[in-house]
């Protein structure tokens, strides 16, 4: 039986629909996508319902206008939501039982993992995922499989990853709008980190860094588990907005400075005097020129900015050194110019841009990095849904 | 108690009981007040007070657990019912950076809101010495109890002190600074002049305030109003603008000594100093027997508000300095760049707001 799943990203800059499908047991191919500009997003949250909804309704189109290119006809009906923002956060919390009898049994496993999920959330924060991390067994840590242990108290350590409920349901309606049913809101930045890193780095110590457009997003990988999770209210408009107010220019004019000619590091191969064209916002202004270099100063110093935040929270958790895999950029923003080479730089890693590997038919996309969200998402839904079909309108082949 | 007062001052966390209950306790028995903490020590003999979570947390405190200390707050909202009876204005006092000040005012806030009060919080910031943590941990507060309370007002510690360093005369002046602040709204309405804001008028403009800061000043001798302007104008506790003054509440609080010119000269001096343009609101309290001999000024400036007709005018900015034509500009991105990030919540990190471009925090000249 082949299922059909799809994942939408609401993003500030871009909405992104992608639909996956596969065969029960097999491997997820993503066999359609289409992104579309946003209007009404601001910081990764909706601002504008009206014209969120014409977002998702436009992507939703693009999406079955290409399938239909294909012979086959697709009515989606439903979709998981990728979530970013500085909104979501990620609290640890330790679940304990105490051991009936002499060794660790399953019943024992089963209490302490109800007992880790206990945390009670204020009202107004929605749970977006509980990730299990290591069991710990008295003062023994670290334990992956705890069953068979002599102990006392069997602890879990846990990540509740949870946001903002108001931010969540204004997608949920945006998309009601647009006749889209909502699914399990997922955290972008851990969706990206699935679809992009291997057994290898998640065990060696790996840190996904999800640049997008209103925020960036960051989780970190040691022996398997999710250790630590952020989300920073930075992104790449923030880099547009610096240029824009740097150099006097509309936003669009500094978006297309940002992605075609800014620099994030200051490199001795770009001259200091050179200078950069600026398109005019009409035919009848005149095209004027900025300086590369000031340019690049601007970029440089947001981003910079934003590695030493990051390169802070993990030296605060003692977590840097321990990266030995470096570090995998996803996102939109992971395409700037430069940026592999800072973080190189500020963090002292190695750097690469991911790409989702876990997934099939990605591989005449220009941009895999910014898809692993959605990719990784459609991964979920395939883990978590495969016998559940979810799309509920299929006629594949109607028009064969 | 004056059970039937429109006012209500609420001190929550420990500091805010501790400040709440000092103010009460010198202002007199008119004042309408009530205490909330999650550690029940902050209770003090004869003053209402409620335990927040007490069933969540046994009376122990919140350790420093904002999401506990909103926890324990939801648990215990319906105990503030009957505190809330008739009260149509809550002046509430905490300090951010623990568990309960903040995470539990926010909730307080909230459901204060729901019962139509409104709300002005007058927070306190951690000092500089407490560590980053602490400060990061106050700042993320303060956008949250900005978004859902009517107006407040931050002052950080290291400001309200000033330049005392004896420990008992520091914390000493920071509470009397404070409460100065918080008890114009009932000096205005207990004992009036002859210029007088009556409870809605001073519910309507804390309803529209937004966020805001505050200085008092207290002067003697022949030229007391221009020496009282003078120091308002210098006050390090007004100076730290984030955007346009909206609008400005003045309290002269003086004896019957007090004479027109005065008046007049503080008002005038005020708006100079301040803002020509924002809507401005003036009380005096007629208190013989504190302040004969004395004035007393309170200023608060806020940030939101409606904005008065006289929109030419040079002195209405911050500094008194209208924005350069660079921001003038129809591609302006507005108070300190942040541009496109105006109106959204934002992003602060060790107390600077990321928003804001880097280069221009980091005062970095461009040569573009």
């Amino acid at each position: 039986m082949t299922n059909i799943y799809a994942a939408l990203e609401i993003g500030t800059t871009r909405t992104v629909l992608a639909v996956g499908e596969a065969n029960t047991g097999e491997r997820l191919k993503i066999s359609c996508h289409a992104e579309i500009n946003s209007s009404g997003v601001r910081k990764s949250q909706i601002l504008d319902i009206n014209q969120a909804t014409q977002s998702i309704k436009s992507v939703l189109r693009e999406v079955e206008r290409k399938q239909s290119l294909t012979g086959d006809k697709l009515d989606i009906g439903n979709a998981f939501l990728v979530v970013s923002g500085q909104h979501i956060k990620a609290d640890p919390y330790q679940g304990t039982a105490p051991v009936e009898g002499s060794k660790v049994s399953d019943n024992d496993i089963d209490e302490v993992v109800d007992s880790s999920r206990r945390l009670a959330l204020p009202k107004d924060r929605e749970l977006l995922d509980i990730v299990d991390q290591a069991y710990g067994l008295d003062s023994l840590g670290a334990i992956a499989s705890p069953k068979g242990l002599s102990g006392r108290i069997l602890k879990l350590n846990t990540l509740h990853i949870h946001a903002d409920a108001n931010r969540i349901n204004d997608a949920r309606t945006a998309a009601a709008e647009a006749h889209l049913e909502l699914r399990e809101p997922l955290f972008a930045t851990t969706c990206a980190a699935d679809a992009v890193l291997d057994e290898a780095e998640r065990r060696d110590g790996t840190l996904v860094i999800d640049f997008g457009g209103g925020s960036t997003g960051y989780a970190v990988y040691i022996d398997k588990y999710l250790v630590y999770a952020n989300v920073i209210g930075v992104g790449g408009d923030h880099v547009t907005n610096d240029i824009a107010y740097a150099f006097q220019t509309t936003q669009s004019q500094a978006d297309a400075l940002k992605r075609t000619e800014a620099c994030a590091v200051l490199g001795a191969d770009r001259s200091a005097s050179a200078r950069v064209q600026v398109k005019g916002a009409t035919p009848l202004i005149d095209k004027r020129t900025v300086s590369r270099r000031a340019l690049d100063t601007v970029v440089n110093l947001r981003m910079k900015e934003l590695m030493a935040i990051i390169r802070d929270s993990l030296e605060e958790r003692d977590l840097l050194h321990r990266l030995q895999s470096g570090v995998v950029m996803t996102g939109g923003g992971a395409a700037m110019r430069g940026l592999d080479t800072l973080i190189q730089r500020e963090l002292g890693l190695p750097v690469r841009t991911g790409r989702p590997i876990h997934v099939d038919g990605m591989a005449d996309v220009e941009a895999p990095a910014s898809f692993a969200a959605v990719a990784g998402a459609l991964m979920f839904a395939h883990r978590n849904y495969e016998r559940k079909p979810l799309i509920s309108s299929l006629f594949k082949g109607l028009f064969k | 108690m004056n059970a039937n007062s429109p006012l209500l001052l609420v001190g929550v966390g420990g500091a805010g009981s501790a400040i709440a209950h000092g103010v009460s306790r010198a202002f007199g028995e008119s004042m309408r007040y009530v205490l909330a903490d999650t550690d029940a020590s902050s209770s003090r003999p004869g003053a209402p007070f409620i335990l927040l979570g007490g069933d969540r947390l046994s009376g122990h405190g919140s350790g420093g657990d904002v999401v506990q200390a909103r926890l324990a707050a939801e648990d215990s909202l319906k105990s503030f019912e009957s505190a809330l009876e008739g009260v149509r204005l809550a002046v509430i006092v905490t300090s951010l950076g623990g568990g309960t000040g903040g995470g539990a005012t926010l909730e307080i806030v909230k459901h204060f809101d729901k019962r139509g009060v409104a709300t002005i919080v007058f927070a306190t910031l951690p000092f500089a010495f407490e560590g980053d943590e602490r400060i990061r941990r106050a700042r993320g507060l303060q956008s949250m109890i900005s978004e859902a309370s009517n107006s407040a007002v931050y002052v950080s510690l290291d400001k309200l002190i000033g330049d005392v360093d004896q420990m008992d005369l520091a914390m000493r002046r920071a509470v009397d600074t404070l409460a100065s602040a918080v008890t114009l709204f009932w000096r205005i309405l207990a004992k009036p002049g002859y210029i007088r804001l009556d409870p809605e008028r001073v519910r309507k403009i804390v309803a529209k305030a937004g966020r805001g800061r505050f200085a008092t000043v207290n002067v003697q001798g022949p030229n007391r109003s221009a020496d009282a302007v003078d120091a308002l104008a210098r006050s390090p506790l007004l100076a730290a603008a984030t955007g346009p003054v909206r609008s400005i509440l003045c309290g002269i609080l003086a004896g019957e000594d007090l004479r027109l010119s005065e008046v007049g000269c503080i008002a005038e001096g005020v708006r100079d100093a301040f803002g020509r343009r924002a809507s401005f609101d003036l009380a005096t309290v007629n208190d013989e027997e504190t302040f004969t001999g004395r004035i007393s000024v309170v200023v608060l400036l806020f940030e939101s508000g409606e904005e008065s007709d006289d929109a030419d005018d040079e002195k209405a900015y911050p500094g008194g300095k209208r924005p350069s034509k660079r921001t003038k500009n129809p591609l302006a991105q507005g108070p300190q760049g942040r541009g496109r990030f105006n109106n959204v919540e934002p992003t602060v990190w060790n107390g600077e707001d990321l928003d804001v471009p880097a280069f221009i925090r980091r005062n970095i000249t461009l040569d573009v």
